[in-house]
């Protein structure tokens, strides 16, 4: 066991990069996905950016 | 010296142009606290890394795998498991589209503005500005460290140069100046670590022959640790002993759970465009939390290799008990001068990464959550960044006294100390904000109090690494503890963290859920 001679120390060593694998195959086969926004988004920004614009006013 | 100075002026001369590029796109608010919300995926991966992983996790954790062994590769695992893809997917994802439906600009608007309550978030910007500086001050003391030992510098005055040189860049920065320098220090961080990650396997003999040379080690571990439950540096310590508990509680869950409640690193995701970004960053994260982490961890036990073959000590003796010198004492002296420049270089890039952005979250918290939201009831403050600066200022004074007054061999146990009450305090009503509708005001309220105070009585009464030291415990009691073991041995938030959970549920049940206009509102995009 790559020289442990402790199953759960081996475990937590290969762990590690077997997560990280799974994060790299997840962002892999997700690459494209989450990019759609809601209807009301596109509202939200307008009043996101006038209250953007009334905090801008209000600084010195 | 000379490669010291020249890779130093370098790098502070590229980090001053990044932050002057920042402070130039720097015009509004929101700008300054949030980015703009438009942050590149590899930018944000990296910007998040390197505050995620800090000097805390390179000299304080590589000191502490040093003494404990290989059992804190499960703390590097849950970095990247929970750090990464539980933050990113189950917590990530949802906070950016309720950050954004809610537009909040800190981690406390982000609760306060869920549960409709400007106790939250006044508190949690309460618990951010006084309690943040223990981990400030933990990063602080781990480059001071490396650079009291290669500068030959007093402590105090590379701890007071270093911090002033921080402050400069994130007063005229925000966050934007944070991010782009991040991204920079993140991409000097990787190779470096990789590098040292090799040559330590090759100056071991290798991967498997590495660790067989640990195992044969057992026996030269000081009896100390041997009948504190040490089992050798490649096995687990002995089930239930207080070593076990130690690195179990505190260092494996304390600060592997705790991420989640992190402020500084929660507010990242609010500045991505969308989940595509995010999902983007996922893969790049992790990547760097193993080339990092990963690496300090098994670098900082097969120090023991090569101190014992060099100089016939362990690297715990051979810094006379400090852990925090292991690291920075192994560089010193089997790396080639100008590669312990390269690694000075990026030491204080990762210091300066995680503590900017720290800083900032406690300007942030003390001009928007505490004085707007907290002390004027919402009333708008025309001046939000000069109050956001003099909140900057106070944490770094803060962060100074600490420095100075924390002892040695601390930096790890002092992050541990502040993932851990964060853990507790903030994970539960974080966690059911993005998730129940039915969790009240009221729970909210009680859950983040909950979590707070037992973490607070758990340290001070019971738990005895803090209880000894603060000394109130012996005052009132005339004991260092209240509990004999194993609760004395027990970190506070896997005490309190499920006491937090358990008051938010039942509180949930009995009281009135948040109103169906603010739900409605924050669960828009959901």
């Amino acid at each position: 066991m790559l020289g442990f001679p402790d199953i759960w120390v081996f475990l937590g060593y290969i762990l590690t990069p077997v997560s990280t694998l799974f994060c790299l195959i997840y962002g892999f086969f997700n690459w494209r996905k989450g990019v759609e926004e809601k209807d009301g988004d596109y509202r939200e920004e307008i009043r996101w950016e006038r209250e953007e614009i009334e905090l801008i006013e209000k600084l010195p | 010296m000379l490669y010291l100075i020249v890779f130093t002026i370098i790098y502070l001369a590229i980090t001053i142009y990044l932050s002057y590029l920042g402070y130039k796109k720097t015009t509004t608010v929101s700008d300054y606290l949030l980015a703009g919300r438009q942050v590149h995926p590899v930018t944000m991966s990296l910007s998040y890394g390197s505050t995620y992983i800090s000097t805390s996790a390179i000299i304080g954790f590589g000191g502490v795998s040093a003494l404990y062994g290989f059992s804190m590769s499960w703390l590097a695992f849950l970095n990247i498991l929970v750090g990464v893809w539980i933050a990113f997917v189950v917590f990530g994802k949802r906070t950016r589209k309720m950050g954004k439906a809610l537009d909040a600009h800190t981690f406390p608007e982000l609760l306060g503005r869920r549960y409709n309550s400007r106790f939250i978030q006044g508190f949690s910007g309460f618990v951010i500005l006084f309690f943040m500086p223990v981990y400030t001050a933990a990063i602080l003391i781990g480059i001071s460290r490396f650079i009291e030992v290669y500068l030959r510098v007093p402590f105090a005055t590379a701890l007071l140069v270093f911090l002033l040189i921080n402050a400069c860049y994130v007063i005229w920065g925000g966050l934007k100046g944070v991010l782009y320098t991040s991204a920079f220090q993140g991409i000097i961080m990787i190779v470096v670590m990789i590098i040292i990650g090799i040559t330590t396997y090759f100056y071991a003999g290798g991967l498997i022959e590495g660790h067989r040379e640990l195992t044969s080690m057992t026996s030269y571990i000081p009896q100390e640790l041997l009948s504190a439950g040490h089992n050798g540096f490649t096995s687990f310590p002995l089930a239930g002993s207080p070593i076990w508990w130690f690195v179990i509680t505190t260092m494996i869950l304390g600060v592997g759970i705790g991420v989640l409640g992190q402020p500084q690193l929660n507010v990242r995701f609010m500045t991505l465009k969308s989940d595509r970004e995010l999902n983007r960053s996922i893969p790049f994260t992790a990547i760097y939390i193993l080339f990092t982490t990963g690496i300090a961890f098994t670098v900082g036990v097969l120090t023991n290799v090569i101190f014992y073959k060099n100089i016939g000590m362990l690297s715990i003796e051979a810094v006379f008990g400090n852990v925090d010198k292991i690291i920075p004492m192994y560089i010193d002296r089997f790396y080639p001068q100008w590669f312990v420049a390269i690694f000075l270089v990026t030491l204080m890039s990762a210091a300066m990464s995680a503590n900017s952005a720290q800083f900032l979250a406690m300007g942030a918290s003390l001009s928007r959550d505490i004085f707007e939201q907290a002390l004027l009831k919402g009333k708008s403050l025309a001046e939000t960044t000069i109050v956001t600066r003099i909140g900057i200022v106070f944490s770094i004074f803060a962060t100074l006294i600490l420095g100075l007054l924390m002892p040695e061999g601390i930096v790890a146990v002092a992050t541990a100390f502040f993932f851990g009450l964060c853990g507790a305090t903030f994970i539960p009503a974080y966690l059911f904000g993005l998730y129940w509708k039915r969790g009240s005001k009221t729970a909210a309220k009680a859950s983040i109090l909950c979590g707070f105070f037992s973490s607070l009585i758990w340290m001070l009464f019971f738990h005895e690494n803090e209880s000894r030291a603060i000394g109130i415990c012996r005052f009132f009691f005339g004991s260092d503890t209240l509990a004999g073991h194993p609760f004395n041995m027990i970190d506070p938030q896997v005490i309190a963290l499920p006491l937090s959970f358990i008051v938010f549920i039942v509180v949930s049940y009995l009281t009135r859920p948040v109103s169906q206009e603010v739900l409605r509102k924050a669960f828009r995009h959901i």
